[in-house]
């Protein structure tokens, strides 16, 4: 990834070549652009920029515990991506992964409330934690097996279906039936009991009081999985041959079906697995939007990594400093969080108008 | 009872239906010459926050339409440079403007109308046409609309006739299907997807205003709520063609008014699954509907000339 200065010359001569650096380099300038732009828009509101930045560091690294947080909710911004540059090294797009977190969390708390919490050897939050990264896959399952079978576009679908699954877990949060806390005592808000203490994920530093727990291990696992699986494996090599060429495949023998499936539910088992975690390591309890703007993070930091694991973690760590900055930012010198938005849509659309620099190709 | 209930939710479903007319009409012909704009739900929310600030600050709703709908135009003529011009992927982008109409709008909403958000700003009044009140059961719902729901059904013809008998409807077809053949035939291919996208966002400009200041009054943090989706979706299932979009339109129109109509009549519905049914309804219908009917060839391909 070092580049050498003879490789930068040739690039500016324009010659062609494989031109990793420039695929490093965008992303990186269009951030940098985008968070000028949100101090720009920091400082018209008349907000102090000084304090708002002080504020802004605080949240993100102020303490043992804001550090631990921030990492937190970069664990989950991690699986959504992995499973977004998953599916897209079949050509695929999942931009479901609000559905697929919230079908995840939804899940995991069904299962850490009702039966999990009296399993032995740390079963208690393992089980949660698959059943939640099989709902997630069968969400994403159901939009492949749509595409393999009618063709539907899976942008359409993986959005339609998180439309779905969001009411759905307000649903699930409503209904003492389901999984609303019973009235007990005097508040009895539309959320879920606390789950059991057996169900939480274990922390990795107890004594220091920061909240990180072993999902950082979990998720560090998936990225080398996913590294591996992507770049050097036959399965990495046929999910690309499939996205490339769908009917060159089949003629070549693959079940082209068969890997559109496996790529979109293996994407939001990754996305369900991101929800589980949110709820037995931070949350404890279920909200009906308790998956709110993390699916877009993750898909923002899917398509900053340009289909790289290693891209994913640190673009995944960077969502989760902003978004804990932002929160704090909100907190204590009133600038609306939502600049944080802007921000990130900005970076999405100058990567996405900048990739004919990067790509050779037309893309579909 | 049942008979006024039916009145009410009638009336709401076609008010909830025209945001998704304007914004799928338009879309339609967009997709037609080969650009998907998934960037419309983010038009139509900034169109409607535009609009609202607008018809607050002048007090007329009027120009909160015509701002509204110049913002809308002009998110779609960025979307236009990126799509048609610098080839980018037309999801990405789309994705992307939402994502950053949702930012701006939330952020500007608090800082300018932060305080002063209970007020109610001015609006269109709704005509009463005594012709259309005479119809039994729908008459009422029909008559008492603003004129800016008549002005949907118009767009529909319009986009209908632009379509079938204009020569830029033709360019539009031909661009779509064939964007080779039409540049080999001398046809603009960028300029005609440019006026396909603009097209668009007029339309989805349209829709927003409507929201804010025919339908509501008010103006609330993602008022849109996905209704570019929707509009999306209902172009898939109306297979590219005016007429059935605007039946699909109408039905996501009502399967949202059902989450009014049903607890009106006591039905022991959970609300939760009636908020899910139109996109559950648009998932079955483009799973289920898009095999039949065949996109146009091009949609949502680049065109590089020699490529």
């Amino acid at each position: 990834m070092v580049m050498k200065n003879p490789k930068l010359a040739r690039v500016a001569q324009g010659a062609r070549l494989e031109l990793v650096p420039l695929q490093v380099v965008v992303p990186v300038v269009s951030t940098i652009i985008a968070l000028g732009i949100g101090l720009l828009i920091i400082a018209a509101t008349g907000a102090s920029v000084v304090e708002a930045i002080e504020a802004f560091w605080d949240g993100m690294a102020g303490s043992d515990f804001n550090i631990g947080a921030s990492i937190n909710r970069a664990i989950s911004l991690a699986l959504v991506g992995l499973g977004f540059i998953f599916a897209s090294r079949a050509n695929l797009t999942n931009v479901g992964g609000e559905g697929q977190i919230a079908m995840g969390g939804m899940f995991a708390t069904a299962a850490a409330l009702h039966g999990a919490g009296g399993l032995p050897l740390g079963l208690a939050f393992i089980v949660p934690l698959a059943v939640g990264t099989l709902a997630g896959a069968l969400w994403g399952g159901l939009a492949g097996v749509l595409k393999a079978a009618r063709g539907t576009n899976e942008v359409i679908s993986t959005l339609l279906l998180s439309f779905i699954a969001l009411p759905l877990v307000y649903w699930s949060v409503e209904s003492f039936h389901l999984l609303r806390k019973p009235i007990s005592d005097v508040s009895s808000l539309p959320e879920s009991a606390e789950i059991p203490d057996s169900t939480k994920l274990p922390l990795l530093f107890p004594d220091n009081g920061s909240p990180l727990h072993i999902g950082l291990l979990i998720a560090a696992i998936a990225v080398v999985v996913v590294w591996l699986v992507l770049r050097h494996s036959s399965l990495g090599l046929r999910l690309r041959a499939v996205g490339l060429n769908a009917m060159a495949s089949r003629r070549a023998g693959m079940r082209t079906s068969f890997y559109v499936i496996l790529a979109m539910t293996v994407s939001g088992g990754l996305g369900g697995l991101g929800g589980a975690i949110m709820i037995l390591g931070q949350q404890f309890y279920l909200t009906s939007d308790f998956s709110s703007g993390y699916g877009f993070d993750g898909l923002v930091v899917g398509l900053l990594s340009r289909g790289s694991a290693v891209g994913v973690v640190i673009g995944a760590l960077l969502f989760g400093f902003l978004r804990s900055g932002s929160i704090n930012m909100e907190i204590s010198a009133h600038v609306p969080s939502a600049v944080v938005l802007i921000c990130q849509g900005l970076i999405v659309i100058v990567i996405a108008g900048s990739a004919i620099l990067t790509n050779r190709k037309v893309t579909r | 009872m049942i008979d006024e209930q039916m009145a009410v939710f009638v009336g709401s479903g076609l008010r909830l239906a025209v945001p998704i007319i304007f914004a799928a009409t338009g879309e339609m012909l967009s997709e037609r010459a080969g650009v998907l704009n998934l960037s419309l739900d983010g038009m139509m929310l900034m169109s409607a926050f535009t609009a609202a600030l607008a018809s607050w600050a002048t007090g007329s709703p009027l120009i909160g339409v015509a701002a509204g709908v110049l913002v809308a135009t002009a998110v779609a003529a960025v979307q236009a440079v990126l799509s048609v011009t610098l080839r980018a992927n037309q999801l990405v982008v789309g994705i992307g403007f939402n994502i950053l109409a949702l930012g701006s709008t939330t952020f500007l909403y608090r800082e300018i109308f932060g305080p002063l958000s209970r007020d109610p700003i001015p609006g269109f009044a709704q005509l009463n046409l005594p012709w259309l009140a005479g119809i039994p059961v729908i008459g009422p719902a029909l008559a008492n609309q603003t004129g800016l729901a008549y002005v949907s059904i118009l767009m529909v013809v319009v986009t209908w006739l632009i379509l079938k008998y204009t020569s830029f409807g033709l360019a539009v077809r031909a661009v779509g299907e064939d964007p080779r053949a039409a540049d080999k035939a001398g046809i603009s291919v960028a300029k005609t997807r440019y006026l396909g996208v603009l097209y668009a966002g007029i339309l989805a400009g349209l829709g927003g205003a409507f929201m804010s200041v025919a339908d509501s009054n008010t103006f609330t943090e993602n008022m849109t709520k996905g209704a570019g989706y929707l509009a999306i979706t209902a172009v898939i299932f109306g297979g590219w063609n005016p007429w059935y979009t605007l039946a699909a339109c109408l039905l996501f129109g009502f399967a949202t008014a059902l989450q009014f109509l049903v607890p009106a009549l006591q039905l022991d519905v959970p609300v939760a699954l009636l908020l899910l049914l139109p996109y559950l309804l648009a998932l079955v219908a483009i799973a289920g509907l898009v095999g039949k009917s065949r996109q146009p060839s091009a949609l949502t391909i680049p065109f590089e000339r020699g490529g």
